[in-house]
Parts: C-alpha cells; sequence; structure tokens
C-alpha cells in the first residue's frame, strides 16, 4: 500500500507544495517498493554503518581549546 | 600533454610554468564560451603563482611533479579569498576564509590553480545542467551533457584546458563525467582522501578525487592529496603508498572479476562490446579473467539512494523555505528526502553493514572487478529519457545505476576510456578494487590505455 505523502507532509508541519509531492509521489512510491522488503529481510543483530565514538573530537574543537 | 610530461619537461627546462600557466588560460578564454567548463578564472592569481613557481624552480627548490603545472577544482571546494558556489544560488557570494584540504595540499605541492569548475548544482545530479550558471557542455559534442555532478572538471580535462581538474563523487559524479568525457576519474577510497573544506552533498557518502588524461597523472595526484587529515573525521590513518603505476605494468597473477550478474544486463550493445574488449585487453596482458555472480547491486542502489536523499535533505533543510533559489530537479530530491522516516535511514545504514560484508568475500576470488561505467554514452542536454535495449529508463538512473552502489561500500574506482561508441561517443569501463586497492586498480588500468587518452580536435 502506498504512503499518503500529502498527510505525511502536513503532519510533519513541511511546507512543500501540492503540485510538488504530486511530482514526487511516484518516485517515493518506487524506492519504498525496493527498499521495504530489504528492511524486513534484515537481522536484528544488524548494526549501521554510523559510528559514534565518545573519545573521539574533531580536530578543530580540540583546537579551540 | 599530460600532467607528469609537462612536469618534466618544467624539469628540465624546456618551458615554464608562466608558459604553461599562459597556454591553459587561452585555451580557456577560447573554449569556454562554447563548454561553460569553468566557472571561474583565476588568471591574474595563477600568473603570480606561475611566476613563483618558476622562481624556486630556478633556485632548485621544486615540490613535486605538481610544482608549476595549471589545475582546476570543482567549485565545491573551498578557496580563499575565491568565491565557491557548490552551483548553487545560494552560495553565489560565498568567499570562503581558507582552503579545502585539498586545495591547501595541491597548492602545497606547487600547482598553480587557473580556475573553479561548472558543476550540478549542489552537486545534486548527472548532467551539470545548471539553472543558475548555464549547462556545461560536453567537448566531445557540445548538444550533449559532460556528465556530472563534476561535469565541468571532465570537460574542462577533455577540452585540454587543464592537466587534471578536481571532482567529488556521491554516486558516480567523478566516474561518469570521466566516462562521457572520456577521461580518467578516480574515486578513492572512503577516508582516502579528505573531505574537509568541500562542501558536502551526503557525508558517508562523498569522496574527493582527480580526473585527468592519463592513468599516471591521477596516481601522482593521489600521492599528493592522499593521507591522513584530522579535520575530517573519516580520514584514514593507513598509510598512503606511491599510487603512479609502471608505464606498461603486468597484469600477469591478476585476477578480474566479469560480473555475471547485474553489470552487464540492460546496456547500449557499443557499450557492451567495447568493455568485453577491455576484458579480452587484460587476458592478453596476463591477466585471469573469473566470472562470478555479485551481491545484488540494485538493492544496494536502493540503500545508496536513500541514505544520499537523507543526508542531502538533512543538509539543506534549513535553505528549502528558499525554495526560488534551487533548481527543479534538486528540489523535488530534497523534497523526497525530508519524508524519509529516521527509522528508514537507520534501518539503511544496518543494511549498508551488511551489504559490506557480503561484498567484502568478493574479493577471496578476484583482486578487482570490470564493470561498465554507465550503461549508455553522453545524451543529449535536455533528455530526460534513454531508451535501452527497447526499455525507457530515466537518465538520471540509468546514468547511475552502475556506479552508485560503490559509494555505498567506499570502494576505490576509476573510469578509464576504453573505446567509442557508433557516434564517436567515449565509453567508460569502471575498476573497482578493494578498499585501499588504488595502487592495483591504477596499475591495471595503466595496462589498459594509451599513455594519454584520445581528446577531441578543438
Amino acid at each position: 500500500m502506498s504512503k499518503d505523502w500529502k498527510k505525511i507532509a502536513r503532519a510533519s508541519g513541511l511546507t512543500i507544495p501540492d503540485a510538488a509531492l504530486e511530482r514526487i509521489a511516484q518516485s517515493l512510491d518506487a524506492l519504498e517498493a525496493d527498499f521495504r522488503p530489504l528492511v524486513r529481510a534484515l537481522p536484528p543483530e544488524s548494526e549501521p554503518a554510523v559510528a559514534f565514538h565518545a573519545d573521539a573530537l574533531p580536530a578543530e574543537w580540540e583546537d579551540a581549546e | 600533454m599530460t600532467l607528469l610530461e609537462a612536469a618534466a619537461a618544467l624539469r628540465r627546462r624546456e618551458v615554464s610554468s608562466a608558459e604553461l600557466t599562459a597556454a591553459a588560460l587561452h585555451r580557456i578564454e577560447r573554449l569556454n564560451p562554447s563548454t561553460n567548463a569553468m566557472q571561474t578564472v583565476m588568471a591574474e592569481a595563477a600568473r603570480e603563482r606561475a611566476k613563483l613557481a618558476d622562481e624556486e624552480l630556478a633556485r632548485g627548490e621544486g615540490r613535486g611533479p605538481l610544482h608549476g603545472i595549471p589545475i582546476a577544482v570543482k567549485d565545491l571546494f573551498y578557496t580563499k579569498g575565491v568565491r565557491t558556489t557548490g552551483g548553487s544560488k545560494l552560495f553565489e557570494s560565498h568567499v570562503p576564509d581558507h582552503d579545502a584540504t585539498v586545495v591547501e595540499w595541491l597548492r602545497g605541492g606547487g600547482a598553480v590553480l587557473v580556475g573553479k569548475t561548472g558543476m550540478h548544482e549542489l552537486a545534486y545530479g548527472i548532467t551539470s545542467s545548471n539553472p543558475h550558471f548555464g549547462a556545461v557542455r560536453n567537448p566531445w559534442d557540445r548538444d550533449r551533457i559532460p556528465g556530472g555532478s563534476s561535469g565541468g572538471s571532465g570537460a574542462a580535462v577533455a577540452a585540454g584546458m587543464v592537466a587534471m581538474a578536481m571532482g567529488s563523487d556521491t554516486g558516480g559524479s567523478i566516474r561518469v563525467p570521466a566516462a562521457y568525457c572520456g577521461v580518467v576519474g578516480l574515486k578513492p577510497t572512503y577516508g582516502r582522501v579528505s573531505r574537509y573544506g568541500a562542501m558536502p552533498l551526503a557525508f558517508s557518502l562523498d569522496h574527493m578525487g582527480p580526473l585527468t588524461r592519463s592513468v599516471r597523472d591521477a596516481g601522482a595526484v593521489l600521492n599528493v592529496i592522499g593521507g591522513y587529515d584530522p579535520r575530517d573525521e573519516t580520514s584514514s590513518r593507513r598509510a598512503a603508498e606511491n599510487y603512479v603505476p609502471d608505464l606498461a605494468p603486468s597484469l600477469r597473477g591478476v585476477r578480474i572479476g566479469l560480473p555475471e550478474n547485474f553489470y552487464f544486463e540492460r546496456l547500449d550493445p557499443d557499450v557492451d562490446a567495447a568493455v568485453r574488449a577491455a576484458f579480452h585487453s587484460a587476458e592478453a596482458r596476463g591477466a585471469e579473467i573469473v566470472p562470478l555472480p555479485v551481491p545484488e547491486i540494485a538493492a544496494i542502489n536502493t540503500v545508496a539512494r536513500l541514505i544520499l536523499m537523507a543526508e542531502a535533505s538533512a543538509l539543506h533543510e534549513r535553505h528549502l523555505e528558499q525554495r526560488d533559489l534551487f533548481g527543479a530537479d534538486v528540489l523535488a530530491l530534497l523534497d523526497q528526502g525530508r519524508l524519509l522516516p529516521a527509522t528508514d535511514y537507520i534501518n539503511a545504514q544496518r543494511l549498508r553493514r551488511g551489504m559490506q560484508r557480503e561484498f567484502a568475500r568478493l574479493w577471496k576470488r578476484v583482486d578487482c572487478l570490470f564493470t561498465p561505467t554507465t550503461p549508455i554514452t553522453a545524451p543529449r542536454i535536455g533528455e530526460t529519457a534513454a531508451t535501452i535495449c527497447g526499455l525507457d529508463e530515466d537518465v538520471r538512473l540509468a546514468t547511475t545505476r552502475l556506479v552508485r552502489a560503490i559509494n555505498a561500500l567506499g570502494l576505490p574506482a576509476v573510469s578509464i576510456p576504453c573505446g567509442a561508441d557508433r557516434r564517436g561517443l567515449p565509453v567508460g569501463l569502471q575498476i573497482v578494487g578493494p578498499p585501499f586497492a588504488e595502487a592495483l586498480i591504477l596499475r591495471v588500468a595503466q595496462a589498459l590505455v594509451p599513455a594519454e587518452v584520445p581528446v577531441p580536435r578543438l
């Protein structure tokens, strides 16, 4: 079932004109159709590729101190 | 003349940096009106820098192969005191107070920056038909796109304005213009080249690399721009090496993967023939061709697109109330990214990790993979659909179909010219390697292309 992108936009407080939403809906639906089955097959132990390192600070922050 | 040939001529005092720079500026003046490859020309600063380079060389203070060589960078690399727009109306008056690391290191190597190249708006597209600064045109056929988003860099190098121009690649933006313009385009491993001071599009997918007319030139540039930079949190501490391959390397013992699925489905027949011929050339030079299945590239493409949309929209969200400052295609992509839930982004990053692991198994069987860079040659400006094997496909999706996944995997890849289609337009071969195998893929590339790639007569 495709998502109602207009409702999602309004609920998120996004000021995207209806005409623009209509133009991108097909593309979003296609992405959704490709992506959702991949997520369903995702094992629970999979960690994201984005990692936070508690002991790492950007060099320019250290310079500023 | 290639970058390394010019460097050798400089060392032999057969030519001066001032002469090379004057020649580059003359060619830009002559060819930029018809190609729009250069967005900003830094003539005066370049002449002054060239004069200094000549003085240093005369004193025996050579800084390496880039010393005194005219170069250009895509207009998203910060250049101190010189406007850096990212191809966007939002930044049309933006003048950075510092250089990007890549620019700083290139200047430190003695390169003479002659200009900043045109690009797709915000690096978010593959045509380089910029609504604010005009369409960049392909030197092989000026009615066609040069590819993008580093289209100006590809066009400037193919047109002989400069021997090297820097590009960035988030979903193919170095390799696509390299393929469409018939030059060499190197996307190094994620973390090999600093992203600091390059306007981001998607933090976890952006890569910086050179476009050149020879493989050895690409290696020489990577020797200068590759290495650890503490200002980029994702910069790798892994030691850089010498990336310039021998003049005529052997491929004996190199195992080249021939994908059995995905990469050779739905190709223009001329592209298919040219790329398959490259396998024969490699085999003739001693390589072993290993047919093998590759992981689900379409799935990796989906994940890469979702990550790109989410990261790009997060980055530009604060500007999105000023809708009239964006081109229609970029605005549509940024709108899409705002509608994706955070859970999708996290799940895409989880999928990415699994796909990385799965792809890594490939490197036990082969040393590198050959694929076409793009399934088609350069489309006409304004063309939105391409017919491939009787099926219509969106030009942007078709153009990025074979390159996008490599960004999500962070792998090094180089696009080299490997022939031409029936209209004489260049065809690109993509060589993909394991993480940090830039030296290997450049060695393989060097074995397959002439010392200087063919360029159009202009």
